[in-house]
């Protein structure tokens, strides 16, 4: 129906259709109206069932905030030797394979994208969106993939499962750079890296050798800080991605309110318009008599 | 009645001062005016101390069990499946969790974080399916299934002896 407003002169040759079609355009009008008026329904439910699932992934991820904090104790004591050779980087990419949640997975690709150009290194994803979003860019780079994550709120063996597989499968790496969304607020977030740092990294930082040890942890260690840091990571970017999915349902069922109350006083001036005519015709037919 | 009030107000003063005193501690003393071992003991979906101060805490270390108490040389210890004892107040009976497995770091600023991958009160636990799935990992061991099976198996055997004797105890 906006055709004939904007682009009137495409449709002269229909114009004469248009008056004995009157009923076929209201018709038009009117499925327009049904299917919108369904799409509404599906994306406010979408919208509450996100709601839901926000305040248990929002809870969930205050405790992993925490235990990611008790992690990270440690290595805020180390630092990292700075070696004169480029260091080897491992990126972590971590999302899900849901859609419909606004761009939490493009946040997720472009801060690949950004951090792999500035210091190129290989790739592991987690989620079938950034792995689509990012094989088109830069297909040589993966080692690992993951999917069938992120549904739920993530448990930490499906954080140690994908630590092992990266252990087992990711290749050789000075450093692992975990990128993933943080939760900014119920309606903002934000890519962030976190740096998990490899055994052999962590037996030569300095600060490490002040903490006594009567057998060399540091190869478990190190795999089990891993593991910790994916669990905070994917815990909070599932959180994120709660919230994006909430918000973008809400503004699809806004849209879709906004569209049903234009397509109904379109519909009725339509109605308005075939009435009118057939008035005309009947007057100006019962006046010839 | 005056004499009584008068002395029900005297009462009142030394705790007064004492709350005065405890609010001008500063940052670096935190840890160190009431002595206390900074405890933070997180399991992936809950948190059981969050920097609490506590008197002592007892872990089951690879290497050997091992008391922790306030101002512990800086190390890093593995745990093995275990319980995890915490002494809150000087005279208190400890709090005991049963801890599968995870790390403890005492740190040089007076803290232990110990992050636990599974940790539950003793009595969440029942004897039976202790024996029970005790008795299963025994089988897989000795049945001809693949290593990596019999290294699970293996895992599980440690376990449940561990929640034995921890039970027993």
């Amino acid at each position: 129906m906006f055709t004939r407003t904007v682009r009137p002169a495409l449709n002269v040759a229909r114009a004469a259709q248009q008056q004995s079609q009157g009923m076929a355009t209201l018709r038009e009008i009117e499925q327009r109206l049904k299917s919108v008026r369904n799409i509404e329904k599906i994306t406010k439910s979408m919208k509450v069932v996100a709601s839901t699932k926000l305040t248990r992934a929002e809870r969930a991820m205050r405790e992993a905030k925490k235990y990611g904090a008790a992690n990270n104790e440690l290595f805020k004591h180390t630092e990292i030797e700075k070696s004169e050779e480029a260091p080897k980087i491992l990126y972590v990419g971590i999302s899900s394979d849901g859609g419909l949640c606004g761009g939490i997975h493009s946040s997720i690709s472009r801060a690949v994208k950004k951090a792999m150009a500035e210091q190129p290194g290989t790739l592991a994803v987690v989620g079938d969106k950034p792995k689509s979003q990012l094989s088109r860019a830069m297909p040589q780079a993966f080692k690992v993939t993951f999917n069938a994550v992120g549904k739920d709120v993530p448990t930490f063996a499906e954080a140690s499962a994908i630590a092992d597989e990266i252990v087992k499968n990711g290749g050789e790496w000075d450093e692992i750079k975990i990128i993933s969304n943080k939760y900014l607020s119920a309606i903002s977030y934000e890519s962030g890296v976190t740096s998990v740092i490899s055994a052999k990294a962590l037996q030569a930082a300095a600060g490490f050798q002040a903490y006594e040890m009567e057998e060399d942890v540091s190869k478990d260690l190190a795999e089990f800080a891993l593991a910790n840091a994916i669990y905070t990571a994917l815990v909070e970017g599932h959180a994120a991605e709660i919230s994006a999915r909430r918000t973008a349902m809400e503004n699809a069922s806004n849209n879709a309110n906004d569209m049903m109350a234009s397509l109904q006083l379109q519909y009725n001036r339509g109605r308005q318009a075939v009435i009118t005519n057939e008035l005309i015709d009947i007057i100006t037919g019962a006046s010839a008599l | 009645m005056f004499a009584s009030r008068l002395s029900s107000s005297l009462r009142a003063l030394p705790r007064q001062a004492s709350a005065v005193r405890m609010a001008r501690r500063g940052y670096a003393e935190a840890a160190g005016a009431d002595g206390k071992l900074q405890l933070s003991l997180v399991l992936p979906h809950q948190s059981l101390y969050s920097s609490a101060g506590v008197i002592q805490v007892n872990l089951p270390a690879a290497t050997g069990d091992m008391g922790v108490l306030a101002n512990h040389v800086a190390s890093v210890e593995a745990l093995r499946a275990g319980v995890v004892e915490v002494i809150e107040e000087n005279g208190q009976a400890g709090k005991k969790w049963f801890v599968s497995s995870g790390f403890a770091t005492v740190h040089g600023n007076n803290t232990l974080t110990i992050n636990a991958v599974e940790a539950y009160p003793l009595d969440n636990f029942s004897a039976e399916n202790i024996r029970s799935g005790l008795a299963d990992a025994n089988r897989v061991l000795s049945s001809s299934a693949p290593e990596s099976e019999k290294a699970e198996a293996r895992i599980e055997v440690e376990v449940f002896e561990g929640l034995q004797a921890a039970l027993a105890k």
